[in-house]
């Protein structure tokens, strides 16, 4: 009968749940789950407005002003694909944080560079950072070679769906400061693994929107 | 088994008792039962601001050629008649039952994210307000409630009136959302032990759907809205003709959101027929299973059926033929209810409450709403259909004679409980009757003026054209409706003092909100109830009625864990405090939250009027106090 | 008794509900939809039909069976607790199979309806443009070269094919007594074709726009005449034609120019013909004769009142003077007060660089064939035109023609006129454009 659930403190966190699991876990799966929605309409709309724009510049193909200017592709696969890449490094330093927090004190993690959960939440914010890095030199550069926002459909759209995963991703870094700091002042225990939990379901989720992205705009002509 | 002469067994709790009174602590309440109140209220009100701008509406329409209103007011009365009652009146009553309603069902202290669920009400109550000024200063939103584009860009709507919508609706998503997350963790993870999801009630299986719902399609309007304030404030080409847009893309992406929008708005009133039909008929609900399966069905084709509102826009044979079939298809889960409704007061012991005869009264108007319903799935009558006030009438069926029928319903069935006083039933039987004949009688002639050749939305219409008569009669409806609903304000409003007191168990029926007292104290649940079956109170008070179903205990483990006891009626006399149960904190942080919210979208509105400057300083000092606010909150304890 | 008294009540609200129903029996329904007058109309006439049909049915079923259950379980004193029955296999799966039958007796006929209507139109079809503008119609007909609007000319027995196009909002066609609707949108044509029966020569019908589209979507009506073939063809070509009074393109003598009246007006020319070329001649094609058209499809619109009344001097109309409106309208120099140029197109008339494609407005060469105007919603009489032209604003809420009389509210620009039209001058346009024959 005594179970350490019988015996479990009614003012800690864990209270009775119907699954086992915890509030903040479903609801936040509910909350991606509202989330893939609003990207799967973002780039429905890409896909459906994909060749349609009536003036340039295009993403693949080049074009001719009416006034003789010459656009070339705007993309740049190159450059992008090494954004997907650091994007991709960053969710593998989330999965180390949230080991690292999950497995304090055990042996393997203890004093291991493996167990350094600040430097691994520091890692994904920098390398998440650094993507946004990429984003604004690449919004910018586009921006100089003609691209904007208001341009063409494609323009719209482009900047749109990369504008909103932009912003999701600069939430995501502000959330792994949130716990970079509190790691730092009081230390996260095993029991924050929850909170480090939601911010690697989020941040991995922002990462595969990104790929379908990579995928759909960048790599499919 | 509780008449209005029984004897309450207990005085019901004052607020005083618990320390919650004045103002403050309604603005600062994190208390599920205060905001399903709140909820209650606001849509009511808003409920009858709608009811007017249709009487307006009504009057311009009773005879050819009227100039009661000018076009472009009345253009705006329609979209507001529309926009409010299913964003401000409808959904918000829904919420009303969600709040109050489903941690009694479930045998739950409060929802999962009580500050959350403040934040949902305070959102609404603000942004409902941000939407509804602006009819008295001639700016209201006037591009329907569906808002098409491009009608709605700027170059053919040049004024303030489709910012306003276009802010409000984004605001409102954000209140359901926030709601739908909160409900469905609540759903998911809080059922008392023993109650696993096919002994939910019925009323909280429906809105488990239609948080599903929500979490899917309010998303996808998000968006359709984001195009559009973009285009609007930011020269966007998403709509924009000159551009090469296409228009289709906004019907597609509303009409994804929209139809599984009407699903939201119906599914609640069918939960609280389903749980009102067996208490009044002495019987349990006729075929539980296929009701929760024919539910989850409808959530499900709700997603498939969305173009069948785009039947004239020339989208080619095929995809016409696929959503006619698809259409025709989700009518069989919906049939399938009314006759298990049927079939649950076949034999039973009939007992015509107020509540049971609103209930009754959505089977008998939804069947008509239903069947118009069928009709359209046909596009090439449809072609003749659609965009006519055939149309009108068969929404205000299934909205009107369904959705509003079955809150009606709710709210003589739950007022009991929310108050500790029954409505007066001679009242409620003068409202039911009177509403029943008027609501027939204002939109039965709509069916045909619309395939009289009626066209929709217009103003006004030429003498002579064979619609006078049904418009009139249409209109006469229409009055009598508000004369019929002023029963209700005056019963809702007395019986709050006068009415006959009510005891825990109201009226005899099986689930564990009648457990309780009427109204329950803060804390709900002295003892979380162990549950055997779908009836726990019946189980406890008349187990011959469960006798032919499904009995088992959880282990005992889990009954344990969740500090949990058999099922038991509870007489509330002990406060919190005494029974040592931690209560949530009030806070005014989810208040504060939500008006920086509104403040957000609405202030960027003075891009619009030439002031830049202004509306990034709104805009931007709001957002850095939503963001204060909120860390606030995620750093400040819950109880 | 209190409860009995709200359904006595009730009893006799419905009495008198039905009898009003049945007054309304006794009017006629010149939109009814429940027509055959061409295939299009008769296939979905056969599908309703059904749909009446099952759906009676259905109705008739449900509702008698729940009174049925009301009366009979009704709960009555000292009667033993119900059966406790939860459900029954037999009758969940009964009554969804049986419903299932019933859609599928609607689904096979709908999907046959369906590929049938939306099937190309048959090669030698009309061919019709149809341009949905705020809020007025433009048809053309490419195959005949003529561009008109309002009032929609069709050969009884012909099929007619459209193509539907917008040039700004969504809009719908719909001509309830002929077809179903489909919408006009930007950037997308779309297509619907009937055939009027042959037997509807010298019929009117009335039409609608119905998908709402701002300030005016209620005024945004037309007119279909089915006509005989020869009328039509020679309505198509004279439609075809210059306007009269605009000036030849070759200099070849001409006839003296004819001295016409139009609705009680005389209208003359100037004793010298223009000193330049000369002019089209006043000759007519086949128009509906006004006579002929049934109430129900002369707008009765009521003139704007309050402060959106209109006043205007009607015993001016008479001594309007079709060549000094001529005058005013075309030449070029007076723009600034009489913009009409700038906007409508009248063939053969100066017209800049304005082209079917950019013109705003509807086109005006022959004005004065078409019975009524301003989407429909007026008749195109002297005394309505000259309150139009004063202040098409207040004549018609949203409207895009600008406010041209002097001294008027000029409600887009939100001031009153000091410059404009006075009255004099609005009588030589009037009897200028109901010159346009």
């Amino acid at each position: 009968m005594a179970s350490a659930v019988a015996h479990a403190d009614t003012h800690e966190h864990t209270h009775y749940t119907s699954t086992g699991l915890e509030n903040r876990k479903v609801a936040i799966w509910a909350f991606i789950g509202s989330e893939c929605m609003l990207f799967a309409s973002l780039i429905s709309t890409y896909l459906i407005y994909k060749g349609k724009s009536i003036v340039g510049p295009f993403p693949h193909t080049p074009w001719t002003s009416p006034d003789g200017h010459v656009f070339k592709p705007i993309l740049n696969i190159p450059v992008t694909s090494q954004s997907t890449f650091v994007l991709l490094m960053s969710s593998l330093a989330m999965v180390l944080a949230l080991a690292a927090v999950e497995n304090r004190g055990k042996p393997g993690y203890v004093g291991t560079v493996l167990g350094n959960s600040k430097l691994w939440l520091a890692a994904t914010a920098a390398l998440g950072a650094t993507f946004l890095g990429y984003q604004a030199f690449e919004f910018t550069s586009f921006v100089h070679e003609g691209l904007t926002i208001r341009t063409n459909l494609f323009g719209s759209t482009f900047f749109t769906l990369t504008g909103f995963h932009g912003a999701h991703v600069t939430a995501g870094v502000l959330w792994l400061l949130t716990l970079l700091s509190i790691d730092i002042k009081r230390g996260l225990t095993p029991k924050d693994t929850l909170l480090v939990d939601m911010c690697a379901l989020y941040w991995h989720f922002v990462d595969v929107v990104w790929i379908a992205i990579f995928t759909l705009v960048y790599l499919i002509k | 088994m509780a008449t209005t002469a029984a004897t309450p067994t207990f005085a019901p709790h004052t607020a005083a008792s618990y320390g919650q009174t004045g103002i403050w602590s309604w603005i600062t309440t994190v208390d599920h039962k205060r905001i399903g109140a709140l909820y209650l209220y606001t849509a009511l009100f808003f409920f009858l601001f709608g009811g007017l701008e249709a009487g307006l509406i009504r009057w311009q329409l009773a005879q050819p050629n009227q100039h009661i209103v000018s076009a472009e007011f009345y253009n705006q009365l329609f979209t507001m008649h529309g926009t409010t009652m299913i964003f401000l009146a409808i959904m918000p009553l829904s919420a009303a039952f969600f709040n109050f309603l489903i941690p009694l069902q479930i045998g739950a202290r409060d929802v999962a994210f009580p500050r959350l669920n403040a934040f949902s009400y305070w959102v609404y109550v603000l942004g409902g307000t941000f939407m509804t000024l602006p009819i008295f200063f001639n700016s209201a939103p006037n591009g329907g409630w569906f808002g098409y584009a491009p009608l709605s860009t700027l170059p053919y709507s040049s004024g303030l009136n489709i910012d306003f919508w276009v802010m409000g609706l984004q605001i409102l998503g954000i209140s359901s959302l926030a709601a739908a997350f909160n409900f469905i963790t609540t759903i998911i993870n809080m059922r008392a032990p023993g109650m696993t999801l096919m002994r939910m009630p019925m009323f909280t299986w429906m809105s488990f759907v239609v948080q599903f719902l929500l979490v899917l399609a309010f998303p996808v309007i998000t968006i359709a809205l984001v195009f559009l304030l973009f285009d609007r404030f930011f020269g966007t080409n998403f709509y924009e003709i000159a551009a090469g847009a296409d228009p289709l893309l906004w019907q597609h992406l509303f009409w994804i959101f929209g139809h599984p929008e009407v699903y939201i708005l119906i599914l609640p009133a069918f939960g609280l027929v389903s749980e009102i039909l067996p208490t009044f008929s002495r019987k349990p609900l006729f075929g539980y299973n296929v009701m929760v399966y024919s539910g989850i069905m409808i959530g499900f084709l709700a997603f498939g059926v969305w173009a069948h509102h785009m039947f004239a826009v020339g989208m080619g044979a095929t995809a016409d033929t696929v959503f006619a079939l698809t259409t025709m298809l989700i009518g069989i889960p919906t049939g399938v209810k009314i006759f298990n409704w049927i079939a649950t007061m076949w034999g039973g012991q009939i007992r015509f409450t107020a509540a049971m005869k609103f209930a009754i009264g959505l089977i008998a108007l939804f069947t008509i709403g239903g069947i118009s319903g069928v009709m359209h799935s046909s596009p090439p009558a449809d072609l003749q259909q659609t965009d006519t006030y055939f149309i009108v009438a068969h929404f205000h069926y299934v909205l009107f004679g369904g959705s509003i029928m079955g809150i009606f319903a709710g709210i003589y069935y739950y007022y009991p409980k929310i108050t500790g006083r029954y409505m007066n039933e001679t009242l409620g039987t003068w409202h039911f009757w009177s509403t029943f004949v008027a609501m027939n009688l204002t939109f039965f002639p709509m069916h045909f003026s619309g395939m009289l050749g009626m066209p929709r939305r217009i103003y006004t219409y030429d003498a002579g054209q064979g619609w006078d008569t049904f418009n009139m009669i249409s209109s006469i409806g229409a009055g009598l409706l508000i004369l019929a609903t002023l029963f209700f304000v005056v019963n809702f409003l007395k019986s709050r003092k006068s009415g006959a007191v009510a005891s825990g168990d109201a009226w005899g029926a099986g689930t564990l909100e009648w457990s309780i007292p009427s109204p329950p104290p803060d804390y709900n649940f002295a003892e979380i109830p162990v549950v055997t079956s779908r009836y726990p109170l019946w189980d406890l008070k008349h187990p011959e009625r469960t006798a032919g179903i499904a009995h088992s205990a959880p282990d005992v483990m889990t009954i344990t864990g969740a500090h949990a006891t058999p099922v038991h009626e509870e007489t509330g006399h002990k406060t919190a405090a005494e029974l040592g149960i931690p209560m949530p904190f009030n806070t005014v942080k989810p208040a504060i939250a939500a008006l920086a919210i509104v403040m957000m979208f609405g202030g960027l509105i003075f891009m619009h009027v030439g002031h830049f400057a202004v509306a990034m300083t709104i805009t931007i000092s709001s957002a850095c106090l939503f963001v204060g606010t909120l860390y606030a909150w995620l750093t400040s304890p819950l109880e | 008794m209190p409860r009995k008294r709200p359904r006595r009540l009730a009893s006799a609200l419905i009495l008198v509900a039905g009898a009003l129903v049945l007054a309304a029996c006794g009017e006629k329904y010149p939109n009814s939809t429940f027509t055959h007058l061409t295939e299009f109309n008769t296939i979905i006439d056969g599908l309703w039909n059904r749909l009446l049909l099952l759906g009676t049915i259905v109705f008739v079923f449900v509702e008698v069976l729940l009174v049925f259950t009301l009366i009979k379980f009704r709960r009555r004193e000292g009667a033993p607790e119900p059966k406790q029955t939860h459900g029954n296999s037999t009758l969940e799966i009964t009554w969804t199979i049986i419903p299932a039958l019933i859609l599928v007796l609607i689904a096979v006929p709908t999907v046959k309806a369906i590929w049938e209507t939306e099937a190309k139109a048959i090669p030698g079809a009309l061919e019709v443009q149809v341009i949905g503008h705020q809020w007025w119609w433009e048809f053309r007909y490419p195959q005949y070269g003529v561009v008109t609007a309002n009032e929609l000319y069709l050969p009884a027995g012909r099929t007619v094919n459209f193509q539907l196009n917008s040039k700004d909002v969504i809009h719908s066609f719909w001509t309830p007594q002929l077809g179903g609707k489909r919408d006009v949108i930007a950037n997308r044509t779309n297509y619907i074709w009937y055939t009027p029966d042959s037997s509807l020569a010298g019929s009117v019908f009335n039409g609608f726009c119905t998908e709402y589209c701002g300030s005016s979507h209620a005024n945004m009506r037309f007119h279909v005449f089915t006509v005989a073939p020869a009328d039509f063809e020679s309505w198509a070509a004279h439609q075809k034609e210059n306007a009269a009074g605009s000036p030849l393109e070759a200099a070849a003598p001409v006839a003296a120019p004819k001295v016409a009246s139009v609705a009680g007006i005389k209208v003359s020319r100037a004793a010298k013909p223009a000193p330049a070329a000369s002019v089209q001649p006043a000759t007519t094609g086949y128009v509906f004769p006004l006579d002929k058209m049934p109430p129900y499809t002369l707008p009765q619109t009521p003139l704007p009142v309050g402060d959106r009344e209109v006043k205007y001097d009607d015993s001016l109309l008479p001594g309007g003077d079709a060549s000094r409106g001529h005058e005013l309208v075309t030449n070029m120099a007076h723009m600034g007060e009489v913009p009409c140029l700038t906007c409508h197109i009248i063939k053969g008339e100066y017209k800049g660089v304005l082209t079917d494609d950019n013109a705003k407005a509807p086109n005006l060469t022959h004005f004065a064939t078409r019975h009524t105007f301003a989407g429909g919603i007026y008749r195109a009489d002297a005394p309505t035109l000259a309150r139009w032209v004063k202040n098409a604003e207040h004549m018609k809420p949203g409207s895009l023609m600008t406010t041209l009389g002097a001294g008027q509210y000029w409600p887009s620009m939100k001031q009153t006129r000091t410059t404009g039209l006075d009255d004099r001058q609005i009588a030589d346009i009037v009897a200028y454009l109901l010159s346009l024959k």
